[in-house]
């Protein structure tokens, strides 16, 4: 029997089993529900999960050990959970706890969701690993991680650094979150503070409009616009070279991508600080500046760095931005003017084409990916750091 | 600060602010009607009247601080030392410095407790050094009766006091800013006895210098700390005077159906 065959028929029986449920209850109560410890619904739900948990618990460890979804299996499989159903019916009382029964049932749920959301990470984590593991055997972890230079060549002999594109991925972000993080937060400042509500009402899905684009879109915008911009009326001129991609074309365009993800989190947290906040300084005599600056800003803080990190994680795993906009060329430069590549660029263009998994050169992107991921990770202690910091000192 | 203070010696006029004909409205909603008070030098007025009736709105005209109120607009003329202060000229933020204002509910900073009482002396220039500075934070606390609760815990977070301790913290907060009119809004509503007792104090000699206008809810203690009494009513000013007369011969029969506890 076919998953969804099966989910549909534990569905309906699982609604007759909250009839039956409800059915029972009132007739123990006698025609007076008041008798009862829990409501008649209450009664009729527990029941559902009374059926409904054991069959799909029971399903899931069946379809995990490997066994086919064979038709009398599935049988077995709801009667097990009928039968369950059936015990609680007949142990049915007025003073049976339905209701808490019911609560248990939610909390196990909601335990059950999270799960799945840390398991998840978890996974990725350790598929990442064993790649990476498998990289490490055919290629020395010291030059990988010490390498300042990047030549792959699936003939052999590759050097594969992650310097340069640990130095082309950070200088990228980098560029991006200083025209990302200041732009956006007077954005913010000024639509939750300054700006009236019909200004607010519309700046506000304009600017988040920004991040609705396809960053293919943004990278086309890079290669034909700001590129050659940047080229002829800054690197050039001031003799910093003639690339047309540059870290600084991509840097600036992902930065102008980024810009709602701190402008629009911003202004919902300034927003959510108590206007009693505000009113307690002005009416000290302090400017609306002042206010923002002194009570509404520190107020809003643990979130704001929400909202720069969320920009940052953004900004480090982007990779159609760069490819148009800073080039594929790995590269250790000082320059901004200069084509450079980040490690996403490279995991795609690694694990594109004629693909052999078994070659360092391919595995070296699960080596790169691991790098990205143990970067986002520390990004995120780094603000979990910062925002307890800033907690003890105020809260 | 030094000119203010000139100027409040040299100053002849005993009405330090003078309202007439205010009526203030949320959108449609008309919450003052033709309201005349005046606040006098060197004393305490007391506001009272039923929930709802708009002693808060109109505390918030005296410093502009409807202002901040989407929807809100006030007509009418007030006066502070004979300038209006709804004229363009007048900076709203130095209004405000000159009458401070305790809200009715406590809306301590979060930030420590030092540095919620020396707020306004920072953003106001107030002190020459550290050690003033810290000399104004406690003589502060003490006036608010909250020294002795803190002294310790300074650095502790305002906010992590109790319900009463963040009352008196703004109450700190706002006579450390050295304001010429204090607007207190219900200052007592929290507080204990005791507390309560030691506040009134601080009203009254907080009298010796400054004006202070109180609402309050308790007839006691209008009847305690005020010299004078305006009695609100649905927007209305009912009637305005002397608190002895108000509580003993009072002109309006609303008046005294309220003090004697029949509406309310
Ligand atoms: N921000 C506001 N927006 C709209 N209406 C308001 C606002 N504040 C007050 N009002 C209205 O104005 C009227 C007077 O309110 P106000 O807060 O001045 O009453 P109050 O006398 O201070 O009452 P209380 O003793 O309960 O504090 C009320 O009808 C209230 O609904
Ligand atoms: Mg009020």
């Amino acid at each position: 029997m076919s998953i969804s065959l099966f989910l549909l028929l534990l569905l309906a029986l699982a609604a007759a089993a909250y009839v039956a449920g409800r059915a029972r209850a009132e007739m123990v109560a006698g025609g007076d529900i008041r008798r009862l410890h829990s409501l008649p619904r209450q009664h009729g739900l527990n029941l559902a999960i009374a059926f409904a948990l054991p069959a799909l618990v029971g399903y899931a460890a069946w379809r995990m050990a490997g066994a086919g979804g064979g038709l009398w299996s599935t049988l077995l499989i709801l009667a097990l959970g009928a039968a369950s159903a059936l015990a609680v019916w007949l142990a049915l009382k007025p003073e049976t706890r339905a209701r808490n029964e019911v609560e248990a049932a939610t909390k196990l749920f909601l335990i059950a969701c999270s799960v799945i959301a840390v398991a998840t990470t978890i996974g990725i984590f350790l598929s990442l690993i064993f790649e990476t593991i498998a990289f490490f055997q055919k290629y020395p972890a010291a030059k990988f991680l010490f390498g300042t230079k990047w030549a792959p060549d699936f003939r052999g002999g590759s050097d594969l650094g992650v310097i340069p594109l640990l130095w082309g991925t950070l200088y990228v972000s980098a560029i991006a979150l200083a025209v990302a993080v200041p732009v956006g937060l007077f954005a913010a400042i000024y639509m939750s503070e300054y700006a009236s509500p019909r200004v607010r009402a519309l700046a506000k899905p304009a600017i988040e409009l920004l991040a609705g684009i396809p960053t293919i879109v943004y990278g086309l915008f890079a290669l034909i616009t700001v590129g050659p911009m940047l080229r002829d009326w800054i690197a050039q001129p001031l003799g910093f070279g003639t690339s047309g991609a540059s870290v600084a074309t991509a840097g600036l365009v992902m930065g102008v991508m980024i810009i709602p993800f701190v402008s629009s989190l911003s202004d919902d947290i300034i927003n959510a600080v108590p206007q009693s906040l505000r009113d307690g300084s002005l009416g000290l005599g302090a400017t609306p500046s002042e206010t923002i600056r002194q009570v509404v800003l520190p107020a809003a803080l643990p979130g704001i760095v929400g909202a720069v990190l969320l920009a940052a994680s953004r900004a480090i795993g982007e990779t159609m931005i760069v490819v148009l906009g800073a080039g594929a060329a790995a590269k250790l430069s000082l320059n901004p003017f200069e084509a450079m590549t980040t490690m996403t660029v490279k995991i795609v263009s690694q694990l594109t084409g004629d693909t052999d998994f078994a070659a360092p050169e391919t595995l070296v992107a699960f080596a790169l990916g691991l790098t990205l991921f143990l970067i986002t990770l520390a990004l995120n202690i780094l603000a979990l750091v910062i925002v307890r910091k800033y907690r003890e000192q105020y809260e | 600060m030094k000119d203010h203070l000139e100027r409040r010696m040299t100053t002849t006029d005993l009405n330090r602010m003078t309202a007439r004909n205010v009526q203030v409205y949320y959108g449609q909603n008309h919450a003052l009607k033709d309201v005349d008070v005046d606040i006098l030098d060197k004393t305490v007025t007391a506001f009272i009247g039923p929930s709802g009736c708009g002693k808060s709105t109109f505390l918030r005209c005296l410093n502009r601080m409807n202002d901040t109120i989407q929807g809100a607009s006030v007509e009418g003329q007030i006066l502070l030392e004979g300038e209006d202060i709804y004229d363009r000229r007048v900076d709203p933020v130095q209004l405000r410095a000159k009458v401070g204002m305790v809200f009715q509910k406590p809306n301590p900073f979060p930030k420590s407790v030092y540095d919620n009482v020396a707020y306004g002396p920072r953003i106001h220039g107030l002190a020459r050094s550290k050690a003033e500075l810290d000399q104004i934070v406690e003589s502060s606390l003490r006036r608010a009766a909250l020294w002795n609760e803190v002294k310790d815990r300074l650095t502790a977070p305002g906010t992590g006091l109790s319900g009463g301790q963040q009352q008196r913290l703004c109450i700190a907060r706002a006579v450390a800013t050295n304001p010429e009119v204090l607007l207190m809004d219900e200052p007592c509503s929290a507080l204990d006895p005791i507390a309560t007792a030691q506040v009134e104090e601080l009203i009254d000699e907080l009298r010796a210098n400054f004006s202070v206008v109180i609402v309050t809810h308790s007839m006691q203690q209008a009847a305690r700390v005020s010299q004078k009494t305006a009695f609100f009513h649905l927007g209305h000013l009912v009637e305005y005077g002397d608190t002895t007369q108000i509580f003993t011969k009072p002109r309006d029969p609303r008046t005294e159906a309220y003090i004697t506890g029949r509406i309310g």
